[in-house]
């Protein structure tokens, strides 16, 4: 045993006072009474137990000793040496992510990573510095390099276990930014490993893993996803995948909407995966929920229990409707077919404007007398005025040189016209429409929003051009068509990762969104800015994303988020490989020098004693009172009967 | 002292009573009260055979002449009961002192209070009384004896104006009063028997000359269940001997104890020689000792 402050050691010498006022209170104060008869029997009656007597007398003064040296040992600050994992420098990297809620190890691994880091704590050198990072899905320094174990130790009870996927990147750099300056460092790795390999990293100082976990026995849904098939409808694919070392035999069960749709038994191999393909759905749902359960009869576990439910939203593409009206224009008809975002029909200019309905109204070197109240491509309008005063015609002109494409414009994206070539065109002006393509005598292609339609123009006759035969028309079609199609506000392949940021695209008429996690709770959005950075992606689930306009609810979209993780739903425990291929070293044997510091117990043995003192110290001084029991006792018992 | 101990009041309640001798003592001169002896007053008592020598003047003539044997007539002999009230006038009775106590609780005073009250009684009974405050062997202060109820104003002055004082060997004292009063009567002793060379010989030889003697047992409050705590020095008002204690709970419980002792072993003395013994606190009111407790031991009617 050793002392960290041996001047506290000094405070010893405060016994000198206490043994003095206890001398100077054994000076007796002198009181008067009336005959010392009864006293000196008494005294005489104690005589027989004197050696006892006498030690009761400096019983407090003991306990008093007793305390102060409990407490000087304590403010000494003693401590064991003990073996330990750290010295030096460190940084103390603690695994927060999903493979973290195995309990394959009581209760988790996590907690079984932070109770070996509070032991290393507690057997921290008085020179030892230590960070404590939190790996999840984002890293995070807790606690700064410190020796202060309090700080440390209050760090490491306030971490939270996270269902993320950890970024070893960002946590192995922060790490190593401890490094400088430091004589002697070393990484710490509290993980059950899945730290990958291809981290392009330099380390310094040393770096140790512990490993942590001892099972890789998990069943995981490993993908689920929705597609729309034109021929079969809606259809579900599952992958099961089971990463122990025993074939596990598991329950798949698909809720639709929240109501229980299918519940089948599979068995799937050690090791391998299962695919399912869930087909002969209902009509219509949004919200599929999958869970794997164990059947009753089977006593494999299951430790990992986050990747055993996924989420899925099926979202089907709708086809809109489209009328051509041309007396003959392949080209158009043919652009428009191949996109697979409309069903194209053909109208005949001369029997004028179907009176059903469609989502886009294609007219070409003709137009109706009234605008019909949808989206409008016109492709080589006539000479004479539009309906609704829509654009004042010019002549034609052949100064068709492009001078250039609008930048930064979705419906110009990925839109090259240096190789177009057009004869000529009409000059057409419209205040609401943006020029995209601009050639020297004027807009070649044009496009806007006119009393709630949207409407692009291409003044010119595709026979014309060479437009139809280059790579331009169809991305322009394509565009067009993605402009004219009211656009998605989530732009989500499949589900999201846990911890993935999802983009909002908001629709210019959404005031507000809202989105709504699984566990109810909603993030606001004031929807002022064309994309909307939704980060809170920490549970699993399906998100619900609702947009208002002013106050009313106009369209309710879905994600999911899910673990998908094949790093995180495999538990087995591995090594920790780094960039540079080596291995951490391993971490078993404690090889450095630890100091245990044991003062709260010295400081808890004084609290004792103390409390001791204060009851015999009250035991033996009753309170004081005249008229006790006793009076009264003693002339009504000497009365004869 | 200088204020009165009675009042009227009680003074007229004190008039009622009268002091009882169980055993009752030859009077010296004609008094009140029925002797065990015959005598020559002129109430009746008994007759008895005559025996030769008999005075003739006291044979029952008519007796004789109906019966024609000889019988003496007796009659009752009445005479004075000499009563002697001991006040221990020692420093231990100055207790509890000013400041360390309630005043109402002063043994002394008590004393006082008690004893002139019996003393009273027995002047007005008729009764050959004297009151002597013990200060020890040749110091010890009387007054009287004296009879008659004129005598009573006067004796309350004298037992008003006594103080205590000294440190009192009581055996000593005792048997000095035995020696000097040798007329044998009712002995009323109050004291608080705090005496370190013990009292009891002196009693002994109160007996011893044919008094019959009464205790009245004097103890403050504060003697029987005393206010003190800590570390002490306990000084003897008396004799100026210390005792050092430390008084914790155990301490005051064992001294309760052994005071109660104390009084039990007393007690038991006091049945074994048949001395009346009463044990009175001087914090409940003395009326309560004269008029009950003495009636019931029958030390007053």
């Amino acid at each position: 045993m050793s002392f960290l402050a041996p001047l506290g050691l000094l405070l010893s010498l405060l016994a000198v006072p206490i043994i003095l006022l206890y001398m100077l209170r054994l000076r007796r104060r002198e009181v008067q009474v009336s005959s010392t008869l009864l006293w000196r029997q008494l005294l005489q009656d104690r005589e027989a137990n004197a050696p006892w007597q006498r030690l009761r007398r400096n019983l407090l003064l003991l306990l008093q000793l007793l305390i102060l040296a409990a407490l000087v040992l304590a403010l000494a600050r003693p401590y064991s040496e003990v073996p330990t994992l750290t010295s030096g420098r460190t940084a103390l990297l603690i695994d927060a992510s999903a493979s973290m809620n195995a309990t394959d190890v009581q209760p988790n691994r996590f907690e079984a990573a932070r109770r070996f880091a509070l032991e290393i704590v507690d057997t921290l050198g008085d020179d030892d510095n230590v960070a404590i990072i939190r790996v999840a899905e984002s890293a995070e320094v807790l606690e700064n390099y410190t020796s202060d174990r309090t700080q440390l130790r209050a760090a490491l009870e306030r971490m939270t276990l996270s269902k993320g996927i950890p970024d070893w990147n960002a946590a192995l750099t922060l790490a190593a930014a401890g490094a400088q300056g430091a004589e002697k460092f070393t990484i710490l790795l509290l993980s059950d490993g899945g730290v990958p390999a291809n981290l392009d990293l330099t380390l310094y100082g040393e770096v140790r893993h512990v490993p942590i976990g001892s099972s890789a026995q998990n069943v995981a849904i490993s993908a689920l996803a929705t597609a729309d098939d034109p021929v079969r409808g809606a259809q579900i694919y599952a992958r099961l995948t089971n990463y122990g070392d025993q074939a596990a035999d598991v329950i798949f069960s698909l809720n639709l909407d929240g109501t229980l749709h299918s519940a089948a038994p599979y068995q799937i191999a050690a090791n391998s995966y299962l695919d399912l393909t869930m087909s002969e759905l209902p009509a219509e749902f949004r919200r599929v929920e999958a869970q794997l359960t164990r059947p009753a009869s089977s006593t494999l576990p299951d430790h990992l229990s986050i990747d055993d439910t996924a989420y899925a939203v099926y979202a089907p593409v709708i086809a809109g409707r489209t009328v051509v009206m041309t007396k003959g224009n392949a080209f158009l008809e043919r652009g428009l077919a191949a996109l697979n975002a409309w069903q194209v029909y053909r109208g005949d200019p001369d029997r004028g404007l179907p009176s059903e309905r469609y989502d886009l109204y294609v007219f070409d070197g003709w137009l109706p007398t009234t605008l019909p109240d949808s989206n409008i491509l016109i492709v080589n309008p006539p000479p004479d005025l539009p309906p609704n005063n829509l654009y004042s015609v010019g002549g034609m002109t052949n100064q068709t040189q492009i001078i250039r494409v609008l930048p930064d414009d979705p419906r110009t994206r990925y839109l090259r016209f240096n190789d177009v070539n057009v004869r000529v065109f009409r000059q057409i002006r419209a205040e609401w429409a943006e020029t995209l393509v601009e050639a020297a005598g004027g807009a070649l292609v044009l496009a806007g929003e006119f009393e709630g339609r949207r409407i692009a123009i291409l003044p010119f006759n595709l026979l014309d051009s060479d437009l139809p035969l280059k790579i331009a028309y169809p991305i322009l079609l394509a565009n067009l068509t993605a402009w004219y199609k009211t656009p998605r506000a989530l732009n989500l392949e499949g589900s999201a990762q846990i911890g993935q940021t999802v983009v909002i695209q908001p629709p210019p008429e959404a005031d507000v969104v809202r989105v709504i996690r699984p566990d109810g709770a909603a993030t606001t959005f004031r929807a002022d800015q064309p994309l909307l950075i939704y980060a809170e992606t920490l549970q699993t689930g399906i998100y619900s994303v609702d947009m208002y306009s002013g106050e009313s609810l106009f369209r309710q979209e879905f994600f999911a988020v899910n673990l998908f993780s094949e790093s995180e739903s495999n538990i087995v425990p591995r090594a920790v490989q780094l960039g540079s291929g080596a291995d951490a070293a391993a971490a078993e044997a404690p090889q450095e020098i630890g100091q245990r510091e044991f003062w709260s117990l010295l400081a808890l043995i004084g609290l004792a004693i103390l409390a001791l003192e204060w009851f015999i110290y009250h035991r033996r001084l009753g309170a004081p009172r005249l008229r006790g029991a006793a009076a009264g006792k003693f002339s009504r018992t000497a009365r004869r009967p | 002292m200088s204020e009165r101990l009675f009042d009227e009041k009680t003074l007229r309640q004190l008039d009622q009573l009268s002091l009882i001798a169980n055993r009752v003592r030859a009077g010296v001169m004609k008094g009140e009260r029925r002797s065990v002896r015959r005598g020559t007053s002129l109430e009746f008592a008994d007759y008895r055979n005559y025996a030769r020598g008999d005075d003739l003047r006291r044979v029952d003539w008519n007796v004789f002449a109906r019966l024609e044997r000889p019988f003496i007539k007796l009659f009752e002999e009445e005479e004075d009961l000499s009563v002697h009230v001991l006040i221990d006038a020692s420093a231990s009775m100055d207790f509890p002192r000013e400041g360390e106590g309630e005043a109402a609780h002063h043994k002394f005073r008590f004393a006082q209070r008690v004893g002139a009250a019996l003393a009273y009684i027995g002047l007005a009974n008729g009764d050959n009384v004297a009151v002597t405050a013990l200060y020890g062997a040749g110091l010890n202060v009387t007054w009287g004896a004296h009879r008659g109820r004129g005598r009573s104003l006067a004796l309350l002055d004298y037992i008003a104006a006594l103080k205590p004082a000294g440190n009192l060997d009581l055996v000593a004292a005792l048997r000095d009063y035995a020696m000097r009063f040798s007329r044998p009567g009712l002995c009323l002793f109050i004291s608080d028997l705090l005496a370190p060379n013990g009292w009891q010989d002196g009693i002994t030889a109160l007996q011893g000359i044919g008094h019959e003697v009464a205790i009245i047992h004097l103890l403050s409050p504060e003697e029987i269940d005393p206010p003190l705590v800590g570390d002490l020095q306990l000084v003897d008002v008396e004799s100026g001997a210390t005792a050092d204690v430390t008084i914790d709970a155990p301490m005051r419980q064992m001294y309760v104890q052994r005071l109660l002792a104390w009084r039990d072993e007393i007690t038991a003395h006091c049945r074994k020689r048949g001395i009346h013994y009463a044990t009175v606190e001087t914090g409940s009111p003395w009326e309560t000792l004269i008029m009950s407790e003495l009636r019931r031991l029958g030390v007053l009617r």
